[in-house]
């Protein structure tokens, strides 16, 4: 895995999920895939997209990675093991290095880093290298793709 | 599985294994389970009856439709007599129990007190519902959610299911339910008011993660864009339904992982929002006659589903009982004074309220509502003559213009409660799907070939005639037997109809396909036929057993009569005017009975009787069930 640390990040474009609760139903299917892709299994709670469902009111909110330009979970990580992607400007955690100490768990404002009690790591959303498969099955298309940032190409 | 005793409050985990080798899960262990458990003499409300809740092997997948589950037991609502049948239910539960390590809870016993069931993976609780017992399903579970996490999925009963109301329904959120079987009566017989889990940190093994992703998404393909979602925002018919949805719709909702998205979530000015659905709407019409399209109409309209929901009763009981009260206060039989409603003022807010609250508490006249309409009807004055027209068989309302179709009205017959909730695809491809205009429609040409592929004829789904019907609908109840056993939906499966191609042509093998890659175990189509004829023959069997006989298998006399009753009228109380028409011809007698015997002789069941013979559930693998029903004959 090639990354960038955080200076060579500055000014450069990178790519994060969208999500639109005004579209979500709150059916799930976004973790189930998910964690189908990620774990092999149906395992919601190892998914790295969450939804907060309040079906008396009808309000669903999908809760995102967003890729942070300026990621608290990179800043945390005392082992370097967290960096961003060259290619899309994810930000992501290099398992070998990972020793489990959830520093990164603890510092994400969004809660969207889940640690694998069993395999004691640290897993978050990588944007499936560039497919999200959360986008591809969203029966509301209440998911996308978006750009942000500076104007030199990664 | 879970077996769960709320007498002496105990529980046991019992395996799976030596039922879903031949069962798969769900309608068929569930069937299975009330063969050998549910004796024939048990009443519903005896605490002898019990409640199987249970998941299939694909609930709670990413298989499209797969959030549902199937509840059997003995039915209260069941009509003239108490039968074993079958509810599905929708929604989040089946997925959550799944996560919590148990395909199935079964539910005995009968409580001393209200308790409702908590269960956090290994941990089963009995915890005290003292402070629920009375309280509405949207607070019960708001409680619940509040005593055990927001993520908590419970399943509830409302007040008419404490009242033992025999149309109380089970429900999971705000209109996820268990209806037509009355089921809420039973778990209020038992003085369980929920069954809350938490399945937290549990997960479901998938044998080939990849190959079902890209099933999943050739499922989503031949699918194609679906038309039922349009029909919640009102597209089918454009009327006032259509109007009453864009004032109020908020947003699609959906059970588990499903595509299909086809419920309507819809906020009324300052009442309840919730979910709705096609039968919903039972009260729309009457509401615009008294109101007119008033917020004041609209209000009556969302407070009679949603209190439906709330109090835990039967929408589509509603849709006959509404007009039923109305003509029997028409006919004098009752009056303002006797039975506490303001029938006078009959589309009015104050009466459907009035009325939904008498039913649940059972106050004056709602005690004998609280029986159901068929019940009730038998016992007022001139009650049956007036009612007879809504009611084909079962104790139930009349769903999907039984009259016009002759498959529809077999599969009336020879079902143990209402057939048209988990037989819509035969109904889709042989009349809906082809009234729905394009893009979404289906030409008669179409449909033709499709059952010509499928059923082996164009007539298969030519409802001008008997001919051909009896293979094609025992085809279909083996079909639903397997969707319901794993558990699928029967609004996308078997997929007869494959939207996203061309040629409409569907693939009735993806069932069998999506079993193999979730189970690892190899499935063909022809084996999953096999095993739903098993499931079908075991229900066939508890039927047999509770008394069912030949003259049985038919529907309400008057549907051999001519009826006076005018199609629109029915559309008043039903949401399917699209599927009404206006046939008041009566249903040929002589033809009827003939397509019945044929039926039974494919089915290889004794034309005589109409019982399964002992050849025949041998051939199945049922010889347990061939000695026993032997030794009942």
């Amino acid at each position: 895995m090639t990354t960038l640390g955080l200076s060579e990040m500055n000014g450069r474009r990178r790519q994060s999920l969208v999500a639109n609760p005004a579209a979500c139903t709150g059916c799930l299917t976004c973790e189930t895939a998910c964690s189908l892709t990620k774990t092999g299994h149906i395992f919601p709670e190892m998914a790295r997209i969450h939804v907060d469902r309040d079906p008396f009111e009808g309000r669903f909110v999908p809760h995102i990675c967003h890729q942070c330009s300026n990621p608290y979970c990179l800043s945390a990580c005392s082992v370097d093991a967290i960096g961003i992607s060259q290619r899309n400007g994810a930000v992501l955690i290099d398992r070998e290095k990972c020793i489990g100490c959830k520093s990164c768990q603890r510092a994400c404002p969004y809660g969207m880093i889940v640690f694998d009690e069993e395999g004691e790591k640290s897993f978050k959303c990588d944007l499936c290298g560039g497919n999200p498969q959360c986008i591809k099955v969203c029966p509301m298309h209440a998911l996308g793709m978006a750009y942000f940032g500076g104007k030199v190409p990664l | 599985m879970l077996r769960v005793n709320v007498t002496d409050r105990s529980t046991e985990v019992i395996p799976t294994e030596p039922y879903s080798k031949r069962f798969i899960g769900g309608l068929g262990v569930a069937a299975k389970i009330a063969w050998d458990e549910i004796g024939s003499d048990v009443g519903a409300f005896d605490p002898d009856n019990k409640l199987i809740f249970a998941t299939g092997p694909l609930t709670g997948t990413l298989a499209p439709g797969s959030g549902r589950m199937e509840i059997v037991g003995k039915s209260p609502r069941t009509f003239p007599k108490e039968m074993t049948t079958r509810s599905g239910m929708g929604g989040y539960w089946g997925a959550e129990i799944k996560y919590a390590g148990y395909d199935a809870v079964i539910l005995e016993g009968e409580a001393a007190k209200p308790v409702y069931i908590w269960i956090d993976r290994d941990r089963v609780e009995f915890l005290d519902a003292g402070d629920l017992w009375g309280k509405d399903t949207f607070i019960t579970q708001k409680k619940l959610k509040e005593n055990h996490g927001a993520k908590t999925q419970a399943i509830c009963i409302g007040p008419a299911g404490e009242h033992r109301s025999r149309i109380a329904t089970i429900i999971s959120e705000t209109s996820f339910t268990s209806g037509k079987s009355g089921f809420g009566a039973v778990m209020g017989a038992k003085r369980v008011k929920a069954i809350a889990v938490r399945g937290s940190g549990g997960h479901i093994s998938i044998a080939h993660p990849r190959r079902l992703i890209n099933l999943v998404s050739h499922c989503r393909d031949l699918m194609g864009y679906n038309p039922m979602r349009e029909w919640t925002v009102g597209y089918f018919p454009p009327d006032y339904h259509f109007r009453f949805y864009e004032k109020y719709r908020t947003g699609n909702g959906s059970c588990f992982g499903c595509p299909l998205q086809c419920f309507a979530f819809i906020k009324v000015l300052d009442l309840d929002p919730g979910q709705a659905h096609c039968v919903s709407y039972y009260y729309m019409k009457p509401a615009y006659t008294y109101y007119g399209e008033t917020p004041e109409g609209d209000r009556a309209i969302w407070q009679g589903v949603v209190l439906c929901n709330k109090l835990g009763l039967c929408t589509f009981e509603m849709t006959g009982m509404v007009p039923w009260l109305r003509d029997l206060f028409g006919a004098g039989v009752i009056d303002e004074k006797g039975s506490g409603l303001p029938l006078s003022r009959y589309g009015s807010k104050e009466f459907i309220v009035e009325l939904l609250n008498s039913i649940a508490f059972r106050r004056r006249i709602g005690d004998v509502l609280a029986e159901g309409a068929a019940r009730a009807a038998k016992t007022l004055p001139e009650g049956w003559s007036l009612y007879e027209k809504y009611y084909p068989a079962h104790g139930q309302t009349e769903h999907n213009s039984v009259r016009d179709f002759p498959g529809i009205a077999l599969l009336w017959a020879l079902d143990s409660r209402d057939p048209m909730i988990d037989h819509h695809a035969y109904r889709h491809l042989s009349v809906s799907r082809q009234r729905w205009p394009e893009p979404h429609g289906l030409s008669p040409e179409k449909a033709g070939a499709i059952s010509e592929k499928i059923f082996g004829s164009k007539r298969a789904i030519d409802h001008g005639t008997y001919e051909e019907k009896p293979g094609a609908i025992a085809y279909c109840q083996n079909r639903s037997a397997v969707i319901n056993s794993l558990v699928l939906c029967d609004w996308l499966y078997p997929m007869f109809v494959g939207q996203g191609r061309e040629d409409r042509m569907g693939d009735t093998g993806i069932e069998s396909k999506l079993l193999s890659a979730v189970t690892g175990i190899e499935y063909s189509e022809k084996e999953l036929d096999r095993i739903g004829e098993r499931i079908w023959n075991v229900q066939r069997a508890i039927m047999v057993r509770e008394g069912r006989t030949k003259e049985e298998d038919t529907l309400h006399e008057a549907y051999f009569r001519e009826t006076d009753i005018e199609r629109r009228e029915k559309g008043e109380a039903q949401f399917h005017t699209n599927v009404a028409s206006d046939q008041t011809k009566p249903i040929p007698r002589q033809t009827f009975e003939e397509a019945k015997e044929t039926y039974y002789r494919i089915r290889g069941w004794d034309e005589k009787t109409g019982h399964p013979t002992r050849e025949k559930l041998i051939a199945l693998g049922l010889d347990e069930i061939a000695e026993q029903l032997e030794t009942l004959d």
